[in-house]
């Protein structure tokens, strides 16, 4: 997992958790890609990400002082209220929590991060809260499970993570703010093609009305549980 | 700068492409100065639910899109968007859709007349129910009776927007222009297919998609150029335009504007851009106008 921090001031004053930015680079692909606020400090903005692609890979062989174009903040972020924020990773859906770690504090509220990996190599390494619990699937570091099942039960739960573990988080807390990852196209609302699909019927926009969604509002059935995310040229 | 579209005068020659604009309501950051025209999301009498996700994919140099023209319908777009398009100092045109000729008739007379609607692009893409989902845009016959349904509901200009999934365009073109309309835009998508390697399936849900974004650019420059060649009304050309480059290789091909669609998506200022760009070009080869600028056309 790779950290990478850009000279924002705007985006940097305004964002909140659960908010994304969409980033296109020189010689990068055609269309943008979207990618969760990390932290903001500052000036700087940073965004978190695994080398899965060609895309991801030319963005890390960037070098200090490059430009990015980056449009943002997009999207609707967490509310974060109550005494108590429940965080819940896994995997690269550690990207929007230590905003959420943020802004639960500032709204006076006690911090407790699960986060959930594959195996302890995989997990990473930077986790702010009063609690923090690791979950492992093959038991090598803390919880021998997933995030979802080693979570408390009770506070303002907050999940990011693949889309198979956020729909296993709707049955556990139907009424947890999820984070959802799509495919997407403009980021800015006009070509439909962040699709998320509801279980009142139709669809609307991950990057206008989301991300961040009621947990059961979703119709878990329909959103595509694994996004190939390749380009090819 | 100003264009004449078959009677419609536009202030600069290159417009907002139906589907990646929206309702031109939607993107605050987009620069609205030089836009000549826009035209709307494909619209139905009807609202439409869309298609499930997976809907876009990337390609080289390109995406594939099959959104389903979702959409709030006929009455939602009188009531929300068209008394906000009569403020603007631009003309929207409303591209529409149906099933058979007779309801694109019926959308195109609803909509006449409403106070911001300043014409009708025929999105003819799409499956006629009536003939088995053959779609209107492959056949001359079934383009020319939705073009002339259309045609007889309304004063405002008509423009039908060619699909490029036939074998010669120039009789579409010939059989659209006999039928009423004022412009052509030449071109819509191409229907590609894209696989997934790790699921063994289409990667949209829909299987298929269009097409569009720079790959598709040197095709859809010798359909509008073919469709220029074809008739006396005007053609806006469409496909992969991101530059001004790109649109002037549309100009000289014959085209009378432009429409810049995929590339609002990366890049929110693109159409300024391309306007800007083409004035620089003019400017810097001493024509005045876009009238001066040479063309290759020849006559069939």
């Amino acid at each position: 997992m790779f950290v990478v921090g850009m000279h924002a001031p705007e985006i940097a004053a305004t964002v909140r958790a659960g908010q994304f930015v969409n980033l296109a680079w020189p010689r990068g692909p055609l269309l943008r890609r979207p990618f969760s606020v990390y932290r903001a400090e500052g000036e700087t903005i940073e965004v978190v990400l695994k080398a899965v692609g060609v895309g991801t890979a030319q963005l890390l062989g960037l070098r200090p002082g490059d430009r990015v174009s980056c449009l943002g903040p997009l999207g609707h972020g967490f509310d974060l209220s109550g005494p108590h924020a429940i965080l819940v990773s896994g995997g690269l859906g550690v990207a929007p929590m230590p905003l959420a770690a943020r802004d639960a504090h500032a709204a006076g509220m006690k911090v407790t991060w699960v986060h959930g990996a594959r195996t302890a190599a995989e997990l990473c390494t930077e986790a702010e809260g009063e609690v923090v619990v690791w979950a492992t699937d093959d038991g090598s570091r803390g919880f021998h499970g997933t995030a979802v099942a080693a979570a408390p039960a009770s506070g303002a739960i907050v999940v990011c993570g693949p889309n198979r573990m956020l729909a296993a988080a709707a049955e556990r807390w139907p009424d947890a703010q999820v984070a959802v990852e799509t495919y997407m196209g403009c980021g800015t609302g006009v070509c439909l093609g962040c699709a998320v699909p509801l279980r009142a019927g139709g669809c609307d926009r991950a990057c206008k009305e989301g991300p961040v969604y009621r947990a059961a509002d979703i119709d878990w059935t329909v959103l595509p549980a694994h996004l190939p995310y390749g380009v090819g040229a | 700068m100003s264009v004449d579209i078959g009677g419609l005068e536009l202030r600069g020659p290159v417009l907002a492409a139906s589907g990646t604009f929206g309702y031109g309501t939607e993107v605050p950051l987009l620069e609205r100065r030089a836009l000549g025209a826009m035209v709307s999301k494909g619209i139905f009498l009807r609202a439409r639910e869309g298609t499930p996700p997976p809907r876009i994919a990337e390609t080289p140099s390109g995406m594939l899109n099959a959104i389903g023209l979702q959409g709030p319908g006929s009455e939602v777009l009188i009531r929300d968007y068209a008394p906000r398009w009569a403020e603007w100092d631009f003309p929207v045109l409303v591209n529409i859709n149906g099933e058979s000729a007779a309801e694109y008739g019926e959308l195109a007379a609803m909509l006449d007349g409403v106070p911001g609607v300043a014409g009708f692009e025929i999105n003819i893409s799409c499956p006629n129910v009536e003939q088995g989902g053959l779609y209107f845009g492959n056949d001359p016959r079934a383009a020319a009776a939705v073009t002339e349904a259309v045609r007889r509901r309304t004063r405002l200009p008509v423009w039908v927007k060619l699909t490029p999934m036939v074998s010669d365009i120039g009789v579409i073109a010939r059989a659209v222009e006999s039928a009423g309309a004022d412009a052509l835009c030449a071109i819509n998508t191409f229907v590609g297919m894209s696989i997934d390697l790790n699921a063994y399936q289409p990667r949209l849900s829909f299987r298929t998609g269009g097409l569009s974004g720079p790959a598709i650019r040197p095709l859809a420059i010798h359909l509008a150029h073919q469709a220029a060649r074809a008739v006396r009304i005007p053609v806006i050309g469409i496909g992969g335009i991101s530059r001004a480059e790109d649109a002037l290789e549309f100009l000289v091909a014959g085209c009378t504007a432009v429409q810049v669609g995929t590339a609002t998506f990366v890049n929110p200022r693109a159409i300024a851009e391309v306007h800007d760009g083409i004035a620089a070009h003019l400017e810097s080869k001493g024509y005045r106008s876009l009238a001066d600028l040479p063309r290759y056309l020849p006559r069939d």
